[in-house]
């Protein structure tokens, strides 16, 4: 063997201490993304566990009201990460997964905060908006979005069991409504087999329950008259 | 500028989402909405509870269908990038002392036309955006071609061929208006690992030629790769495909090295035989001393 160099040319070394370079600060970022969605789950917890008294029956008003007030909590956070994000222009995608299933959930939350007010479907621009993810560089993900409507989904057939046995016997038939309503607009879509198309699935399964918590009750004349169309404005006595 | 998926952006530059959305295999439901949409706009609208989710969904529809109608043109494009590349470096092996100038100069040829061709057309596809969202897509296409390029460079100068440079020469391909296709620095490591496999095979066919420097080369600049990524890999975001390559190519370099080791213990016996082709000791156990 000719006693060769030990050290690689001039030129590797200088590309790949480049490389590190960039990484490194790829890192720091990476690490900045993850403490401000680490708060972002912080608040998502509380919101949810505030939001499950939901189950146990309390006004809604009394329900809604700290999960209201916490949404400014995040709409300043989700702004936090857009400024870290404006430092690397062009790589929202790069870094989307260190965000994406949180979104899933705050977009989940929102829109069930938003039907028990109003029993319609929160819009991906109306969430957008409440977070403050309308802007050119940094928008909410439409597939963040659709997921987070099937998390909604997920939480249905819990909440009408739990709103009969509280003696709401009018919940099953607007939710039958509007979760038949939510699967046909989700019928809509040409899905490839991803995690959407397996959420999807999912709200399948919700629709099924309540389905079968309306029929239960119909057939034992629980249900009150459904003759009359409502507007789909949720009331809750 | 790459822009994340602004679903204002989609609607305002298509006038008729719907009818776009039916350009994907016409689906009744799009269609149905589509008439709704229209005739809604011009008289008082019926509320039922779920046109509102219709006309939102059918926007949803549509630009979901563009995104994964795109994404199957980048994943074409991207397969022939490799399949076009894999030939550049079957066609590098075939190299020897006698062919090298004639291997190279065709090799090198129809690399350019792997970059004429094929990246040109993921840059149509790419048309400038969704580089980081669609990079699964594609990145299989750029790893190999990433290899070939490395590959032919190596065997034509004995250096690596870096990214800057390999970059500068995609830059043309992409209309100056837009962002342009550039390989990021995970798909050039990747390829760069994947590189390492090629030239173990390289040196062994070199040896198998008895051409023994040359080998050697191999085995040096292998080992300089291997350490400098050694360095970079645990920097990587989501390397855990990039550590799995990192064993492979560790024993690629000891393969090398070994093979090395053979000719370089029994060199006085390839003189001796007087044969240039020293294939044969390839399969013959160590003699005990």
């Amino acid at each position: 063997m000719t006693g060769g160099e030990t050290d690689a040319p001039a030129s590797m070394e200088k590309q790949f201490e480049d490389f590190r370079v960039k990484l490194d600060e790829a890192g720091s970022l990476r690490e900045r993304i993850r403490a401000v969605v680490n708060e972002i789950e912080s608040i998502t917890r509380l919101m949810h566990a505030s939001l499950l008294h939901v189950h146990q029956s309390r006004p809604l008003s009394e329900v809604l009201e700290k999960p209201k007030a916490q949404v400014d909590g995040l709409k300043e956070l989700y702004g936090r990460l857009a400024e870290v994000l404006c430092e690397c222009p062009g790589e929202y995608y790069r870094f989307h997964n260190d965000w994406r299933s949180e979104t899933q959930t705050v977009v989940s939350l929102l829109a069930f905060m938003h039907w028990l007010e109003t029993g319609k479907l929160l819009m991906h621009t109306e969430a957008e908006e409440k977070l403050g993810m309308n802007q050119a560089e940094f928008a909410l993900d439409i597939e963040d979005y659709l997921i987070g409507l099937c998390f909604l989904s997920n939480e249905m057939p819990r909440y009408v069991v739990n709103q009969v046995l509280a003696g709401n016997y009018d919940c099953p038939r607007k939710v039958l409504r509007f979760l038949t309503d939510l699967h046909a607009a989700f019928r809509m879509l040409n899905l490839r087999n991803d995690f959407l198309r397996k959420k999807f699935d999912s709200l399948k399964y919700d629709l099924k329950r309540v389905e079968e918590v309306y029929y239960d009750m119909k057939i034992r004349h629980l249900a009150n008259g459904d003759s009359a169309e409502d507007n789909g404005t949720q009331g809750q006595s | 500028m790459f822009h994340a998926p602004a679903l204002r952006s989609w609607i305002s530059s298509s006038r008729s989402p719907i009818i776009m959305a039916s350009k994907s295999k016409t689906h009744r439901l799009h269609q149905l909405s589509g008439t709704a949409l229209q005739s809604i706009a011009k008289r008082p609208r019926t509320i039922t509870t779920e046109s509102y989710m219709k006309d939102a969904f059918a926007n949803y529809a549509g630009y979901l269908n563009e995104l994964n109608e795109k994404r199957e043109r980048v994943v074409k494009s991207s397969r022939d990038i490799t399949i076009n590349s894999k030939k550049v470096i079957f066609q590098v092996h075939r190299i020897s002392r006698d062919n090298k100038e004639e291997v190279l100069k065709k090799a090198e040829a129809d690399l350019e036309a792997v970059k004429d061709q094929y990246i040109s057309r993921l840059v149509k596809e790419l048309q400038g955006t969704d580089f980081w969202k669609l990079r699964r897509a594609y990145s299989p296409g750029v790893q190999e071609y990433v290899e070939a390029a490395t590959f032919c460079k190596f065997c034509r100068t004995g250096t690596l061929l870096d990214l800057e440079e390999l970059n500068a020469g995609l830059l043309p391909l992409s209309d100056p208006a837009i962002e342009p296709l550039q390989i990021n620095v995970f798909d050039y490591l990747l390829g760069l690992a994947d590189l390492t496999g090629e030239l173990m095979r390289l040196a062994i066919g070199r040896i198998s030629d008895g051409e023994l420097e040359f080998a050697e080369k191999i085995c040096r600049f292998s080992r300089d790769i291997y350490r400098e990524l050694t360095l970079v890999v645990p920097l990587m975001d989501n390397n855990s495909d990039m550590k799995t390559k990192m064993d492979t190519m560790l024993q690629s370099v000891l393969k090398i090295e070994n093979a090395c080791l053979s000719v370089h213990v029994r060199g006085s016996e390839y003189t001796l035989l007087g044969s240039s082709d020293p294939s044969f000791l390839m399969g013959v156990p160590d003699m005990q001393s």
